[in-house]
């Protein structure tokens, strides 16, 4: 009788401190803003996305961003359409963009203590159906219980079957773009 | 019969600036064409939220095909759902989300910096129809291990009278 309520005593304090204890689930980020330019001697090119998805598992420090192309918006509406268009993105057959990947360093980052932590990044980067991986370096600024991750990084257009040898393609794009990242994550 | 070919090679010349003056104007045109006003524009297609998610789950690929267009203006959609969400965009965009609770996924519409204004009277739970351009359908993507939301921008909200 007694053994059985020290062990009902101990189950309600085990469920009482569970309670209490902070949740280390899945980040989602439903707020992002992905920009990518160009920049040649003709012009320069600008185009931004502001309707990507992404999710951070701080435990494992795996990285995943969904990123719609056609919500890439460009000043020009010409620009846009050859963007979209099979020659370029072909946006219609390849409709998003991911990103597979992991924040290697995740023990020099504390998600629950506010800061600005960097980030080594590696994963795999698929845009028109090729994947290529990638290796770059962001920032994790953590406030609260609101996380944001910047980076910045290239884009060698031609790693994923984008390349163009003449005309006015050739001369108003860059072969390597610039991308620029910025996500607004919560707790799931 | 000089003249004769004066007249021609005037003619000739005439016939060269306005062909030129045609496919200037036509490239500068081209160059500078707005993009479509998708707020003026009439819906393709008509539906509910739930409807549009189940499409694409059911098919994505044969939904792609139906609502998506390769230049990128692709099919302007009538959505009738209810608010489950309302927020903002790094664009400083109103996003409301027209979710039923207990649907898997929602149609996240995306407004403008013109049509924020018809949002600060909406509600949650609120049933209302929201018109705009279709970017990406509803899915569950394995890799983020969630559904994906539709996505609908340059959203307005219809009201009973017009298209």
């Amino acid at each position: 009788m007694k053994r059985t309520g020290i062990t009902i005593l101990l189950a309600v304090i085990t469920l009482a401190i569970s309670a209490y204890t902070l949740p280390s689930g899945k980040l989602v980020s439903n707020k992002t803003h992905i920009r990518f330019f160009s920049t040649t001697a003709v012009e320069d090119i600008e185009a931004n996305n502001y309707a990507s998805v992404s999710t951070i598992d701080p435990a494992t420090g795996a990285v995943v961003f969904s990123v719609p192309m056609q919500s890439f918006e460009f000043e020009k509406a010409l620009m846009q359409q050859h963007f979209n268009n099979d020659k370029f993105l072909d946006t219609k057959v390849h409709p998003n963009a991911k990103l597979i990947g992991r924040i290697t360093n995740t023990d020099q980052i504390n998600f629950s203590k506010d800061g600005t932590y960097n980030a080594n990044i590696e994963g795999d980067l698929t845009i028109k159906g090729e994947t290529n991986s990638i290796k770059e370096k962001g920032s994790i600024t953590v406030k609260g219980n609101v996380i944001t991750v910047e980076s910045k990084f290239n884009i060698t257009l031609a790693d994923y079957g984008v390349t163009f040898v003449k005309g006015k393609p050739a001369s108003n794009i860059a072969k390597v773009v610039e991308v620029t990242v910025i996500a607004e994550y919560k707790s799931e | 019969m000089a003249s004769k070919r004066r007249n021609i090679l005037k003619v000739g010349a005439i016939l060269l600036l306005a062909g030129l003056l045609t496919a200037g104007g036509i490239m500068y045109f081209m160059f500078h064409m707005p993009h479509r006003n998708v707020g003026i524009t009439s819906a393709d297609f008509s539906m509910t939220a739930a409807q549009l998610v189940s499409e694409y789950i059911e098919n994505p690929t044969s939904a792609n095909e139906k609502y998506l267009s390769a230049d990128g203006d692709s099919k302007i959609l009538a959505i009738t759902g209810a608010v489950a969400d309302i927020t903002e965009d790094y664009n400083n965009q109103k996003v409301v989300l027209l979710k039923a609770e207990g649907d898997k996924a929602g149609v996240s519409c995306v407004f403008t910096a013109e049509t924020n204004g018809q949002v600060t009277n909406l509600s949650p739970g609120e049933t209302i129809t929201i018109k705009g351009v279709i970017r990406a359908g509803a899915s569950y993507d394995e890799d983020l291990d969630m559904y994906l939301n539709a996505v609908i921008e340059k959203s307005s909200v219809l009201t009973t009278q017009t298209n």
